[in-house]
């Protein structure tokens, strides 16, 4: 059956359907909710990042004004709150196991990184809670530190945990070394590059906070909390906490941005819940930007030791990578993961290399812990490949098009099993890339750099063509339940948990696609425990293959379980009952009955469930670039996305994602950056002064274009786009700067990409140096 | 933030009684330094005394060939004053462009040349025009106003009052901002007047100086070529994560090549 | 403790404050306006832009104290007898919010920017949205919905 058709509403002026609310300031954040008699939580942290926790003086806190509680490391023991959940349950290198550190919410014994939890003041007020913290007194004996990904994992480095020898948590590898080893050996050339993937803040515009009450009579909880999914932080509290299921009920709405790092029961959340219990009153705990920038998770932070092999005429024989994951002090649930897993799946990206070995390390520093952000290491793995290609055809003087097009694997190949195993349902890298070379006048770049130089300024073009996994999930469905209302209007509920990706408006599409009726009936909430759905978090790219074609199924469903009902009522059989929009009609009269009206006579309910596999998103993005050689600043004077993301559901919804990751990955190649010092751990980069966030004018224009091949994992064949932003650009951008750079004989630079170090690196070569 | 007390000051004398009785009250004037830093607690004041609605600190006009701004004129005042744009459109160009609209809606001159942040835009052309800087007790010259990072001439309770910039022939301001704070990395004013060419860097060193280089290759000849060979000696230059001191000469030698550029 | 009195939305409002408390929070807090929000604590993210007097200002880096007898107005007061500011307006045709986070204070600052500006050319609308930071949109839809606010107003 085909469902391929286009969902467009049409019209340049789309609203979506949860915007009204937003634009009044009438959304509700995570900060937003209050519950009466609540308390408010301030925390001490780290103010180093590695030392002994000798003693914790906490008599002056608590007896300061309006305290009511002050909660240290041996409050987390005794509660038990020591061991967060792994997902890095599978085995390594030789079989082995990930060793996985332990972590009390709030440090005992040892802090590790700078901003760890130590302690937490509960008061009347926020503000007496912050000056009572400042009250703590904490002895420490200073401990040797580690912050550089590479040396942490040598002899020598100091180390964090005991049992965590070494600093590495987990070894794997995947592919074949021995037929990559053959490869190299009769290589005609072989490009060998050294990738720093910088470690970023993810950086959400809202800050973390959390409401945490208890009930002393059930002995349950209820945490108020930014979520990208209920089901994935009740999963992950009740691993920390041994506190059941059914006694936890995880609660948001509105939640102000993800980017993955959301999805991970803090410590400040597990802490919260030793004092709400203890004092049996809800804590309330707001975060700052620049807590948020020593607490909340950390992104990307690959380190990438990458070679191609190639024949003659520019054939890729083999790639072979070392790839250093550098997850900070402690491990998230999730954070070691991405890393492992998903550049494994795409190793290969769009290529038909026959030859892949790849060793991966986890990696432990001093540092704020890593989870996944924007793409999940899938970014960092086409940025390897991408790289290679570029500097390979600069190196064997091949044009970068012709080289890729040589390697793609071509469109008659699908489904395509990859080395390692993976599937690609369908992609046409032939089609996206002549037609992204087509819209970005490739053609045109040699006139076009003339102009430039004939102002002084250097110009560059560069291309990346990539593949990334998206669907699956790790819980074992999506479910989604439909609700009819008397009036003939939908609510919809599901787990999958929308961070500003618009679910209310393409849910809505989807389910009144499916029912023929407007998408204004339908109203879809999302992380409503008391409906006791399962589903995957939002995340992964996975949702519109997940939730959103569950939504499609359920709507089916629906008309499936109402027809026999609508029936009964018009006294016929089913077979004589047919439905459009909204009503069942008898085909022998013309009596019908619509979906509010057999709702009005008993409940009518569905859920709708579905599991999905893996699908492969994929597209070529063309940037070009001009650089000022005075003050190394680059200007990205066009951007051109050709994306095959399947079945386009809402073309605004699916540009405004392209528009939010391409500037994330922008962000992350020409200024994000978080620096440690190495001598001390300390964060350099701690605020909005010192990391540089984009701001509106970063770029003029981002020109988006599809090229869809219907996915084959999902009914609606659609394939899921919000991460492929950030998982082309990051090359793409990379690229179009080493193309400008190169004639001056600029070796390949790391991002930043800032404007210091290209002016550095220009200067430098202009000198001959 | 620590406890503080405000008051809100009527009279100029008010807040310089209030100041000479407490030395740990803080004048509070735009607030768009000051409250950031109370915010991250690293200042403990007792008292702020808010000294925005006092009269004697408002008002702009020109008189005896000098533009004179009261020290409590907000930055968005100063960019969008008919007065400012026709007699030192330069000055309303740099107001223009420090901090962001918000910031520009509340961010004051006095405050701004009072704490001296060696990234701010004002002391550029408060040396780069020879500013007298008038406080509520004497008149400091340009020259003998800023004393380093984060310090000025300005005693202990002593308030600016306003700022009298003698009017130029001719001046240009030229920003390099940081990527991330937006404050200037290297901010340069040119200005044309009666005692000959000032080249004033902000943003590049611990403090606003003098470029005397390029003023006397200025003099020579007021056009970019001018600046070409110029180097501005980079050893007493600010150096951190963001660029290295080499770098922030050579955006200080860009701007002035701009700035100059506009006044050939 | 300090009492204070302000027009909030039109209302007069009044409440008791500990000097230190940021505009911000008095709205939040005291007054439950919650659509004011707070993104940073370096003055850099302009969330929390609300209109003092008639003008776009950071309520997070004001003093509650220092709004005592000012009019204040805030992302909640925008719509008049439910008919939306039309810089709202633009913001829900032009796809300019993803989480809504940022759009209280961008929808701020855009209406005071087009009050200050009826005509703002594409350079000047960036440099009005300086103070405001979105993760989200890339800003490219923003820039739209300020110039579609600009034509609204006419």
């Amino acid at each position: 059956m085909d469902h391929h058709h286009l969902f467009d509403v049409g019209g340049a002026h789309l609203s979506r359907l949860e915007d009204l609310r937003l634009i009044k300031g009438e959304g509700c954040y995570a900060a937003d909710w209050n519950l009466p008699r609540q308390a408010h939580a301030a925390f001490l942290r780290a103010d180093r990042a590695h030392a002994k926790i000798l003693s914790i003086n906490i008599d002056a806190a608590r007896k300061a004004k309006g305290v009511l509680g002050v909660y240290t490391g041996a409050d987390a023991v005794s509660a038990g709150y020591v061991k967060p959940l792994s997902m890095l349950t599978f085995a390594g290198k030789d079989g082995m196991k990930a060793r996985l550190p332990n972590r009390a919410v709030l440090a005992h014994e040892r802090v590790r990184f700078v901003g760890e939890t130590v302690a937490m003041v509960v008061a009347e007020t926020a503000l007496q809670a912050q000056d009572a913290a400042e009250l703590i007194e904490v002895e420490y004996e200073d401990l040797p530190v580690t912050v550089d990904p590479r040396a942490t994992l040598e002899a020598g480095a100091a180390q964090l945990h005991d049992n965590v020898p070494g600093n590495m948590v987990f070894e794997q590898e995947a592919g074949d070394a021995a037929a990559v080893e053959a490869a190299f050996a009769k290589a005609a050339h072989v490009t060998r590059l050294k990738l720093d993937c910088t470690r970023v803040a993810p950086n959400p515009m809202e800050p973390r906070a959390c409401l945490v009450a208890y009930d002393a009579g059930s002995g349950a909880y209820t945490l108020h909390t930014p979520v990208q999914g209920i089901n994935m932080m009740r999963m992950q509290i009740a691993a920390y906490t041994g506190v059941p299921d059914d006694k936890l009920t995880i609660r948001a709405k509105e939640v102000g941005g993800g980017f993955g790092q959301r999805s991970i029961a803090y410590t400040e959340y597990v802490a919260a819940m030793i004092a709400a219990k203890a004092l049996n009153r809800p804590v309330k705990w707001v975060s700052t930007r620049s807590e948020g920038f020593q607490s909340d998770s950390h992104g990307r932070a690959n380190y990438i030791d990458a070679e191609l092999a190639l024949d003659r005429d520019g054939t890729f024989l083999a790639m072979r990578l070392d790839w250093i994951a550098d997850l900070g002090a402690y491990l998230h649930p999730a954070g070691p993961v991405s890393p492992m897993r998903n550049p494994v799946t795409c190793l290969n990206g769009v290529y038909k290399t026959p030859a892949l070995f790849g060793r991966w390390r986890v990696a432990l520093t001093n540092t704020v812990p890593v989870s996944a952000y924007r793409g999940a290491a899938r970014p960092e793995i086409a940025f390897t490949i991408e790289r290679l290609v570029d500097e390979s055809a600069a190196q064997m003087n091949i044009d970068p098009a012709e080289l890729r097009r040589r390697n793609f694997i071509p469109k008659e190949a699908f489904p395509y099993k990859t080395p390692t195993g993976s599937i690609y349902d369908i992609a046409d890298f032939h089609g996206v890339l002549d037609k992204a070379l087509k819209i970005a006048d490739v053609a045109g770049f040699d006139k076009r750099r003339t102009i430039s130089e004939k102002r002084g300024m250097l110009r560059g073009l560069g291309m990346s063509t990539v593949i990334e996994n998206s669907g699956a999930g790790m819980f074992p469905k999506d479910e989604v339940l439909l609700e009819v209302g008397s009036d003939g209007n939908i609510t919809a509920f599901s787990i999958s948990h929308s961070q500003g990706q618009g679910h209310e408006t393409t849910f809505a599409q989807i389910i009144g696609d499916a029912l023929g009726i407007p998408a204004e009936r339908i109203q879809l909430q999302q992380g409503i425990a008391e409906k006791g759905l399962i589903g995957n978090h939002t995340g992964g790219s996975r949702t519109i293959v997940g939730a959103g074609t569950v939504c499609h199924i359920a709507a089916k469903k629906l008309i499936e379980v109402a027809t026999p009902l609508a029936a009964e009522q018009l006294g016929v059989e089913p077979s004589q009952v047919a439905y459009a929009k909204g009503e069942f009609q008898s085909k022998e009269s013309s009596k019908k009955i619509t979906l509010g009206e057999l709702a009005a006579k008993k409940p009518l309910s569905v859920t709708g469930e579905g599991k999905f596999g893996s699908t492969y998103p994929n597209g070529c993005h063309i940037a070009e670039v001009e650089i000022d050689p005075q003050t190394g600043v680059t200007d990205v004077v066009s951007y051109v996305t050709v994306d095959d993301c399947g079945t386009v559901i809402n073309h605004a919804i699916v540009e405004g994602q392209m528009h939010g990751a391409v500037a994330q990955g922008w962000g992350q190649i020409f200024g994000e950056n978080i620096v440690y010092d190495t001598d001390t751990g300390q964060l350099l980069t701690g605020s909005f002064m010192d990391y540089s966030m984009p701001k509106a004018g970063w770029i003029k224009d981002i020109t988006i274009a599809e090229h869809t091949t219907f996915g084959t994992i999902s009914p609606l064949g659609v394939k899921g786009m919000g991460e492929s932003g950030c998982t082309a650009s990051l090359g793409a951008l990379t690229n179009a700067v080493m193309n400008a750079l190169r004639p001056l004989g600029v070796p390949p630079l790391d991002m930043p990409l800032t404007a210091h170090k290209l002016w550095q690196a220009i200067t430098s070569a202009k000198k001959g140096l | 933030m620590f406890a503080f007390q405000y008051r809100k000051a009527k009279t100029l004398k008010d807040a310089v009684e209030i100041l000479a009785k407490d030395d740990e009250a803080k004048p509070l004037s735009g607030g768009m330094t000051l409250i950031p830093t109370l915010k991250a607690r690293l200042a403990n004041p007792t008292q702020l005394i808010d000294i925005n609605g006092i009269s004697e600190l408002s008002g702009i006009e020109v008189k005896d060939g000098a533009l004179i701004i009261g020290a409590a004129t907000k930055h968005h005042e100063v960019a969008t004053s008919k007065v400012v744009r026709d007699a030192l459109p330069a000055l309303a160009d740099l107001a223009s462009h420090i901090g962001d609209p918000q910031v520009r809606n509340r961010g004051t001159l006095g405050g701004s040349v009072a704490n001296n942040d060696p990234a701010a835009d004002y002391p550029s052309a408060v040396l780069g025009l020879n500013a007298k800087i008038i406080t509520n007790k004497r008149e400091i010259a340009a020259e003998d106003f800023f004393l380093g990072m984060f310090a000025t001439a300005l005693e202990p309770g002593e308030l600016i009052v306003r700022i009298a910039f003698p009017l130029p022939k001719k001046a240009a301001y030229a920003k390099f901002p940081h990527p991330a704070s937006g404050y200037a990395m290297a901010g340069v004013f040119i200005a044309q007047t009666a005692s000959g060419i000032r080249v004033a860097v902000t943003g590049a060193g611990p403090g606003v100086f003098r470029w005397t280089e390029a003023e006397q290759a200025l003099t020579k000849s007021m056009s970019a070529a001018a600046l070409e060979k110029l180097t501005l000696a980079a050893d007493d230059l600010n150096e951190d994560i963001h660029g290295t001191r080499e770098y922030r000469a050579q955006l200080a030698k860009v701007m002035a090549t701009r700035a100059a550029a506009a006044l050939a | 403790m300090t009492t204070i009195k302000m027009t909030v939305n039109g209302k007069s409002c009044s409440g008791e404050v500990e000097d230190r408390v940021l505009l911000a929070n008095f709205l939040r807090d005291n007054l439950n306006l919650t659509g004011t929000h707070v993104g940073c604590d370096t003055s850099q993210c302009g969330a929390c832009t609300v209109h003092v007097d008639g003008r776009a200002i950071k309520s997070c880096t004001m003093l509650a104290v220092q709004a005592d007898g000012a009019d204040v107005v805030t992302i909640e007061g925008l719509a008049k007898n439910g008919k939306l500011h039309p810089a709202q307006q633009a913001f829900t045709e032009c796809h300019a919010l993803q989480c809504g986070f940022c759009t209280p204070g961008m929808i701020m600052t855009t209406a005071a920017l087009i009050k200050d500006n009826p005509k703002p050319s594409d350079d000047e609308i960036v440099h009005g949205l300086e103070g405001n930071l979105c993760r989200c949109t890339g800003y490219l839809n923003i820039v739209k919905a300020v110039k579609r606010a600009a034509e609204l107003s006419k």
